[in-house]
């Protein structure tokens, strides 16, 4: 029963950051229909910075945080700029081939500069764990949970309350309509990308101080977002914050219980059965945001 | 028509990119083939391998060469994947016609190459692999100076009772090497009459350890034989102590790092044991002080990473073996270094170098038992416990 | 004169090994020829029929695994005291059942696309890469994990009463490389030019019209997947049998990316793009090895592909030969691409 219970607890704490990857991603996937191969990089970069911050420049553990999300948003917003925005009308397949392209440029870069050697990144939280009866968790994991459940919140009252996020959600619902009531379309894609790569960053940069990190690690991250926008629906808010913690949870049981070298696999095989039985998504009663 | 010709162009413009020059033949040299993973996920390692490598060129050529010329080393990438280290093997002895290689640091690489090994007929040293496989396989190309995980177990048989353990558990990377170890050290301790609990894997990118260490937390185990690279080590530290593990750990396979380990995994590596094939921090404790002495000297003086030592040494070894096979059978030829490097005794700084046969009759390889060395993390540094003192 | 051109250039193939002595030269020859069979696969579902598959390594690979185990052989312990025991089987016998394997998996990723469209469609077949990939990296007593299979046998061939041709030599593997590419071509190329040709167009430039007259568009989606699946199980299996070593990073999705380059900076839905794309990208990495790093080379391809995307969105074949497209091909005009 303990080992249950820590399972659990560990797949809830993962479940925030995976969480934050999905909610990112099916903010782009739904307002811009855009196969976003570098929302893993953004991931990766996320973490890097944190590294570059805290290591090289011995600079604080929480400003480099922050500047990873900031950094993030920046990168995804140029990205969508100078790579998306002239492609605007071209077919998906175009906009995933320059996507590809830019993934493999972002990857190889951090490899040149930070070489396929894995870092760790030390953080100011204690290393002992805090032990609450037959379970223990450590105070980083601690700090990450509700760092991420901050952001989540924060992004929910941002596109329920905000004018932007008012923007963003009519974009969505209706592209036209929404240009024809004066909404500038190309800002809300920019912003929206900004916006998803800001929130894959901070995942990012989360997860990093929790384990290591080295230039592929946004590939498996981009494909468990996947997993999560998919099992919540395309552009469903809701669905992808519970696509997270579900995902966390189904990992740290199926490794726990079933096998933890197929650990990884779980994402990929909730999406080929959510497609298979329930293509719109599980929580979709109507693809919409929010 | 233009179709044809658009391939044409573009077939003739790709050949005509392979027309790169040859290295230039110049002064006569002696070439020895050299592929590590430079690039790629244990790109650490290889390079701390190629870096000792250098030095034992620089060394040679100092003290005059061999047989007269200037040693040459001809370092490829093989970019930690087996079909590059068959490509790179290729690429040594077809274009730069190196009669002897060393490499390829990992089994899955170094098995990938000996079919090419005999197809050529070039001998290669292996200087850090560990699979059984390896000498075992009927190729007389093959001179292996690392250990295969069941010498590395034996040579801990004779320690085992002082870390008084009773029941063990295994946690492994999920290759050969690791699966490897964890079989031979079972295979060892059971003799002992030691109990085994749970014996787990772990992929090589894996990251979240937290389901195999709670599996080994309930195995009622006291002692984790730990097998993988040092960066996974890291991982599993913090992670054990993140879950409490009561456990006593002991690392093997001789990469993991002691001091990166301190600096990544503070507080969590305390009291962690790892068995290692040279201890630069104690080179007074190898079999030739001296020489540990002159090659952990010279490594500092070129500003390389101390931590990369524990590797580094195979490098050295593996090349001043060769040298001592192409001096020994007076000409820089593959057939006649593969006789020689039979009769080489070498002075190694992990201990002496001399092949014994191994493997199907009338077509062994050649293997060395190396030397073994135990030292623990204490207090915040590396420290030699009692009984590894002479 | 047109007629003769494409023998002439088969001749001259062939003739290479006669001349071309520099065993590294010729290996590089044939690892590109392999990726050449391989893109032209991709090239079926990609180019002509528009499906965005991203997992094809899959295919590429369990063509590989198949045909290396069919002719090691292989112990299979079932339960307590069974093991199911396969004896090694001659070498040509395992290709064809790592070709079968691979179709049959296609045939799968074609009925599974009837259901799921798009960008979901590029989810699903990368997801099963990635299952294909963990799978063969778990199951260990079939697949040795990441031990890797090795020492796999080279192609043998045996003419009763002439005696056995093992191929040892890159030369004839080389011949061997050259056939299957050819036959890829040939059958490739027969496809397109028939009505399943045609209906893969059809589906591709818009789908719902060619239900509504009456395509069965389920059909041909899992005809053209078997087939494209099959030819890249056929390139699966001469990577086994050249290389002699498989092993789980077959799957890496680094590969489906070289193989869409390839298909993609050659010409994508053009019957030479792919052997294009191949002949670039296969030996660029080698010719480029001592000037630049292999992160720095990877950096120029994802340069490369965006450039490619935004001002040659045909590819290179395309572009090169001009706007006159031969009546020969029915590959994409010049139309510029438009939203799905």
């Amino acid at each position: 029963m303990d080992q249950f219970l820590q399972h659990i607890l560990n797949g809830i704490v993962l479940g925030g950051s995976y969480a934050l990857l999905g909610i990112g991603l099916t903010l782009i996937f739904g307002i811009m229909y855009v196969v976003n191969f570098t929302h893993g990089e953004l991931y990766a970069f996320g973490a890097y910075v944190v590294f570059a911050v805290v290591v090289a420049l011995e600079g604080n553990f929480f400003l480099a945080l922050l500047l990873a999300v900031v950094l993030g948003a920046v990168l995804g917003g140029g990205i969508e700029w100078a790579l998306l925005r002239p492609l605007r009308g071209a077919s998906i397949d175009t906009t995933m081939l320059v996507m590809i392209g830019a993934w493999i440029a972002l990857q190889n870069t951090e490899q040149l500069l930070w070489t396929g050697v894995a870092k760790a990144i030390r953080h100011p939280f204690p290393e002992a764990p805090l032990v609450v009866g037959p379970v223990s968790i450590s105070w980083i994991r601690i700090f990450v949970f509700f760092a991420a459940l901050v952001l989540i919140a924060g992004s929910h009252l941002f596109i329920r309350r905000s004018r932007l996020g008012a923007a963003m959600r009519a974009t969505f619902q209706d592209r036209e309509t929404a240009a024809l009531m004066g909404v500038n379309i190309d800002a809300v894609h920019t912003f929206t990308f900004a916006f998803g790569s800001g929130l894959a960053a901070a995942a990012g940069a989360l997860l990093g101080p929790v384990f290591v990190v080295f230039p592929t690690m946004g590939d498996l991250a981009a494909l468990k977002a996947f997993a999560i926008v998919i099992m919540g629906g395309m552009g469903n808010f809701i669905g992808a914050t519970l696509g997270g913690f579900i995902l966390g949870i189904a990992e740290e049981l199926g490794a726990g219980y079933i096998s933890s070298g197929y650990r990884d696999a779980m994402g990929f095989l909730i999406i080929i059965a959510v497609l298979l039985f329930k293509p719109t998504g599980l929580f979709a009663r109507a693809e919409r945001i929010g | 028509m233009k179709r044809w010709l658009t391939g044409a162009v573009s077939w003739f413009a790709c050949l005509g990119l392979l027309a790169v020059p040859l290295p230039g033949e110049g002064a006569e040299t002696i070439k020895i083939g050299v592929t590590q993973p430079l690039t790629g996920v244990v790109a650490a390692s290889g390079n701390y391998v190629a870096q000792g490598a250098r030095i034992a060129e620089s060394l040679l050529n100092a003290k005059g060469g061999i047989l007269g010329k200037k040693v040459e080393l001809i370092v490829e990438d093989n970019k930690s994947n087996p079909v590059e280290a068959v490509a790179t093997a290729e690429k040594l002895i077809v274009r730069d016609k190196v009669p002897v290689l060393m490499g390829a640091w990992s089994s899955t690489y170094t098995l990938a190459v000996m079919p090419k090994l005999m197809e050529y007929s070039v001998p290669m040293v292996v200087e850090t692999s560990s699979s059984g496989k390896i000498t075992t396989s009927g190729n007389p190309w093959i001179f292996r100076i690392s250990p295969t995980s069941a010498m590395e177990a034996v040579a801990m048989a004779p320690h085992v009772k002082k870390f008084n353990v009773k029941k063990a558990d295994f946690l492994s990377v999920n290759n050969d090497w690791g699966r490897g170890a964890a079989d031979e050290f079972a295979k060892m301790l059971q003799k002992q009459g030691i109990r085994i609990g749970t014996r787990e894997t772990m992929d090589a990118k894996a990251q979240d350890l937290s389901a195999q260490l709670a599996k080994i937390k309930a195995s009622g185990g006291d002692t984790l034989f730990l097998t993988t690279g040092v960066e996974q080590i890291t991982l599993v530290l913090k992670q054990a102590k993140e879950q409490r593990l009561a456990h006593k750990i002991i690392t093997t396979g001789g990469s993991s790092s002691p001091d990166q380990l301190i600096e990544q995994a503070g507080a969590a590596a305390e009291g962690s044991y790892h068995i290692l094939f040279f201890a630069p921090w104690f080179p007074e404790a190898a079999p030739y002080p001296a020489l540990a002495k002159e090659f952990v000297a010279e490594w500092k003086k070129r500003g390389y990473n101390f931590a990369g030592l524990t590797e580094g040494f195979r490098g050295y070894d593996g090349i001043m073996t060769i040298a001592a096979a192409i001096t020994k059978a007076g000409k820089a030829d593959a057939k006649s270094i593969q006789k020689a490097l039979w009769d080489v005794q070498v002075q190694g700084v992990n201990g002496p170098i001399k092949f014994m046969k191994e493997g199907p009759k009338g077509r062994e390889s050649g293997q060395s038992q190396p030397n073994v060395f135990i030292v623990q993390i204490a207090q915040g540094k590396v420290a030699l416990p009692g009984f590894m003192k002479k | 004169m047109r007629r003769w051109l494409p023998c002439i250039w088969v001749a001259f193939l062939v003739s290479v090994p006669l001349w071309m002595r520099n065993q590294y030269y010729l290996h590089i020859l044939i690892s590109t020829g392999i990726f050449a069979v391989a893109a032209m696969s991709l090239n079926l579902l990609l180019g002509y029929t528009g499906q965005l598959s991203l997992g094809h390594v899959a295919f590429f690979g369990i063509g590989a695994y198949t045909s290396a185990l069919v002719s090691l052989g292989f112990d299979l312990q079932l339960s307590e005291g069974y093991t199911f025991v396969f004896e090694p089987r001659p070498v040509w016998l395992g290709f064809l059942c790592g070709v079968a394997a691979a179709g049959f998996f296609g045939w799968i990723i074609g009925r599974l696309s009837f259901r799921v469209r798009g960008a979901y469609f590029v989810i699903v077949t990368v997801s099963f890469a990635e299952v294909v990939k963990l799978v063969a990296l778990n199951w260990v007593d079939l697949t040795e994990g990441p031990m890797a299979l090795n020492n796999i046998p080279p192609v043998t061939l045996s003419f009763p009463g002439l005696g056995e041709l093992t191929f040892w030599k890159k030369e004839p593997n080389y011949y061997l490389v050259l056939a299957v590419c050819l036959l890829s071509y040939l059958v490739i190329r027969r496809l397109v030019f028939s009505r399943a040709g045609r209906a893969f167009i059809a589906l591709r430039e818009n789908e719902a019209l060619a239900e509504s007259v009456g395509v069965d568009v389920t059909r041909f989606l899992v005809l053209a997947a078997v087939v494209s699946a099959a030819i890249a199980g056929a390139a699966g299996g001469l990577y086994a049998h050249y290389i002699k070593i498989v092993d789980p990073d077959i799957f890496l999705f680094i590969y489906t990316v070289t193989m869409v380059i390839m298909v993609v900076a050659g010409g994508k839905g053009t019957l030479l793009g792919p052997v294009v794309g191949a002949v670039i990208f296969g030996i660029l990495p080698e010719a480029l090895r001592e000037a630049a790093r292999p992160e720095v080379q990877w950096i120029i391809y994802g340069l490369f592909m965006i450039l490619i995307v935004f001002f040659l969105p045909d590819g290179i074949v395309p572009a090169v030969s001009g706007r006159l497209r031969p009546r020969l091909s029915p590959a994409r005009g010049d139309t510029a691409e438009e939203a799905a």
